[in-house]
């Protein structure tokens, strides 16, 4: 999605625009979903507030003060629920650790089963071997990188939203953790 | 080292050096490509769930401008100090729209509430954006319902000054 085009569908779908409002949700939810998941919550707990956090987007729509920031809205919305749902677990069960709940489902996606194809095997193997050297890279880095995967990329405003963190550092930070994830697919041979 | 003009900087030893630092050119368009290789990754290893996309997309039935926010303004997950040894305490909220408050708190056994000042009101208790279970409070404005909400959870109140929606949040 177009991020200029977000003030408008904002706009349109305060409205009245349902077909606005989908639009939004098809260029916003890979954001959303990537903010979520860039926090360590179990499955369950990734989907609820997944949906908590576009019910409420539905019910500010028309009282959002900056429209056109509406990724950044729903970024930052998304963090403070995921760190209050990452509260309370350890308030109700202590002994929990959610970080053990946490990974890539088993689910085949089509996608994923198109890649089994025998001519992919190869691609496939690469990316799941990215995917485990990111899960070892330390949690800022990440988080981060985690964020930075949604697609369409997000802006650096909406990455500040979604990890409170500043505009300014992402992009050092950006760059010594794609560096430091090179660095161990390199020693891994697999670039 | 040096395998020639790749344009690639051997920097894997550089990592401590953050602040200011610009990358090569060559360098930068590395990194690019490695960003979009994990996009490409996560697109396929962990995508945004269909069934989510569609609920969000149907959640737009939640938009309803007539209906005031009634705003989240304590939640004793944030705003209160927790008790050593207490796991299994209520999660207490309050929310605010004009002169109403509304109190709940949420047990293992369900939810109960006050709307205040004392007042009848039709309650109906959201988890998503199909009907929600309807409830009507006593003349005091006390409310109970016997079953723990589990999800996003939104209360909305049909008072004597209107429609009040509270915000969303994961119960």
């Amino acid at each position: 999605m177009d991020r200029g085009d977000v003030g408008a569908l904002v706009q349109t779908a305060v409205d009245g625009d349902a077909a606005a409002w989908k639009a939004l949700v098809e260029g916003l939810s890979p954001l959303v979903w990537s903010v979520v998941r860039s926090h360590r919550l179990s499955d369950a707990d990734a989907h609820e507030v997944y949906q908590t956090v576009w019910f409420r987007f539905a019910q500010h729509l028309g009282r959002i003060r900056e429209p056109e920031k509406a990724g950044a809205w729903l970024a930052s919305t998304a963090r403070h629920e995921c760190l209050k749902v990452l509260k309370s677990l350890r308030r109700l069960t202590p002994t929990d650790d959610p970080q053990l709940l946490d990974r890539v489902s088993d689910d085949r996606t089509p996608e994923q089963s198109f890649l089994d194809l025998e001519e992919a095997a190869a691609e496939t193997e690469r990316i799941r071997h990215m995917w485990q050297e990111l899960e070892e890279l330390g949690d800022r880095c990440r988080q981060l990188l985690r964020v930075l995967m949604a697609s369409p990329p997000p802006s650096y405003q909406e990455v500040s939203a979604a990890l409170g963190i500043a505009v300014g550092s992402i992009g050092p930070l950006r760059q010594r953790c794609l560096r430091r994830l090179r660095a161990r697919l390199e020693a891994r041979g697999a670039v | 080292m040096n395998t020639g003009n790749t344009g690639n900087t051997d920097d894997a030893d550089d990592m401590s050096d953050i602040s200011g630092e610009v990358a090569f050119d060559g360098e930068e368009l590395g990194l690019d490509l490695l960003e979009e290789e994990l996009r490409r990754a996560a697109a396929i290893l962990d995508p945004v769930p269909p069934e989510l996309r569609q609920i969000a997309v149907e959640a737009f039935a939640l938009h309803d401008l007539d209906a005031r926010i009634a705003e989240l303004t304590f939640d004793s997950v944030v705003d209160a100090l927790p008790v050593r040894g207490a796991t299994d305490m209520p999660r207490m909220l309050t929310f605010h729209a004009g002169g109403v408050t509304v109190d709940v708190e949420l047990t293992a056994q369900g939810l109960m509430g006050q709307v205040l000042p004392p007042q009848t009101a039709g309650i109906e208790v959201l988890s998503g954006p199909q009907a929600g279970w309807a409830l009507e409070t006593d003349p005091m404005g006390r409310f109970t319902y016997g079953e723990p909400p589990a999800g996003p959870f939104a209360l909305r109140l049909r008072t004597g000054e209107g429609v009040l929606v509270t915000d969303w949040l994961t119960a």
